[in-house]
């Protein structure tokens, strides 16, 4: 992308030029963008359920055992945080894919047709 | 004719009609893009439509009546990526079709100064979206050792082997609410800090995981200064708020505001 110039080393900030899974493209693209009066409606079947709010997910009797689960797990006696590398190398990713994420995980349908290979493009 | 029946779409339940519509993806200026060679969405070839100095992205649809597919989504994106990647684009929503040719034209006479206004705002900008989401471990840490009543409650659970009783699901319930509280929390202050920034936000819903998730407006020049201001964000919210930002998109979700009067 002509735009994207950048080289800055970063740390902290996870990027990415564009979408790679169903959710994000969805964020970027479902309900934005400008309006037109009267046009054709395309069916949008299967994408409804993605709109869903999903704090309503998180009110379930399975989200506060995830949460239990999660608040039990812990080792209170260790104090030392996760160290920079393991964070980098995407060791944090696994750890959060507790309570939080599996919220979101219910809001993906599986009509898969492929579309979920990363992309490569720049 | 033909068009009204279209028109008429299959959400009133009818039986879909045999007509075929056109698929809008954006607008650009004229003499702005020579060639669209993404695939369209539904199969087919985009065109482009030229009209009082507009030129539409388009491309055909098989008929009025179609089933969005996974890739589409994508495709419809790809399609706006790549017209993003050499002029100012004011997206569409996903899912817009007009009857005909002849009404895109229309479209294209009938809002020309919106249009124009709207890629005029849009020039030069950038979008780039931001999600803020928690290093979960470590805000249950947190949680518990800010919330008595959490961490004895979590001391007492730890004993029973029984995951589903009443004191598990009490303690579940005191964490959501902290995690809600947090979240709330954390979303008033990052978009604070964003409007301190200086950075058009349009806010998202941040669902379940983040504390928030928003679409920032960022003028393409001013790109590497609002980038290093996010990355010291970060740090500074590290190791509890994790931050990844995705783009520079299209700006989907500035170009309904772009266009109004």
């Amino acid at each position: 992308m002509a735009i994207a110039t950048r080289g800055t080393a970063s740390n902290y900030l996870q990027r990415a030029p564009s979408p790679s899974g169903l959710a994000e493209v969805l964020d970027v693209i479902l309900d934005k963008g400008i309006v037109i009066d009267a046009y054709v409606r395309v069916s949008v079947i299967g994408i409804e359920v993605l709109t869903i709010d999903a704090r309503i997910v998180i009110a379930s009797v399975d989200t506060y055992l995830r949460f239990a689960e999660a608040v039990n797990r812990l080792d209170l006696t260790q104090t030392e945080v996760a160290g920079l590398e393991e964070l980098r190398s995407g060791g944090s990713k696994d750890k959060t894919e507790g309570a939080i994420e599996g919220a979101k995980e219910k809001l993906t349908p599986g009509d898969g047709d492929g579309s979920k290979k990363e992309r490569s493009k720049s | 004719m033909l068009a009204s029946d279209a028109r008429a779409g299959p959400a009133d339940g009818r039986a879909p009609s045999a007509a075929t519509a056109v698929y809008l993806y954006g607008v650009v200026r004229a003499g702005s893009l020579d060639v669209i060679s993404s695939d369209a969405v539904f199969d087919g070839r985009v065109a482009l439509v030229e009209e009082k100095e507009l030129v539409a992205i388009t491309s055909r649809l098989p008929s009025d009546d179609v089933r969005v597919r996974r890739r589409d989504l994508r495709r419809h994106l790809d399609v706006l990526e790549e017209a993003f990647s050499r002029t100012t684009v004011l997206p569409c929503r996903f899912g817009t079709a007009l009857p005909s040719t002849e009404d895109v034209r229309a479209f294209l006479t009938d809002r020309a100064g919106e249009l124009a206004t709207g890629l005029e705002r849009l020039e030069g900008c950038v979008q780039l979206n931001l999600t803020v989401s928690y290093d979960e471990e470590e805000l249950m840490r947190e949680i518990v050792a800010r919330d008595p009543e959490i961490a004895s409650l979590r001391e007492a659970t730890r004993e029973s082997g029984d995951a589903a009783d009443a004191g598990h699901l009490r303690l579940g319930q005191l964490v959501a609410a902290a995690v809600d509280a947090d979240r709330e929390r954390d979303a008033t202050a990052i978009a604070e800090e964003l409007t301190s920034l200086e950075i058009d936000v349009a806010e998202g819903n941040a669902g379940a995981g983040a504390a928030f998730k928003g679409a920032l407006l960022v003028r393409a020049r001013e790109l590497s200064r609002v980038e290093s201001q996010l990355e010291a964000l970060a740090q500074r919210e590290h190791p509890r708020l994790r931050f990844e930002l995705l783009g520079p998109l299209p700006p989907t979700a500035f170009a309904a505001a772009a266009v109004e009067a």
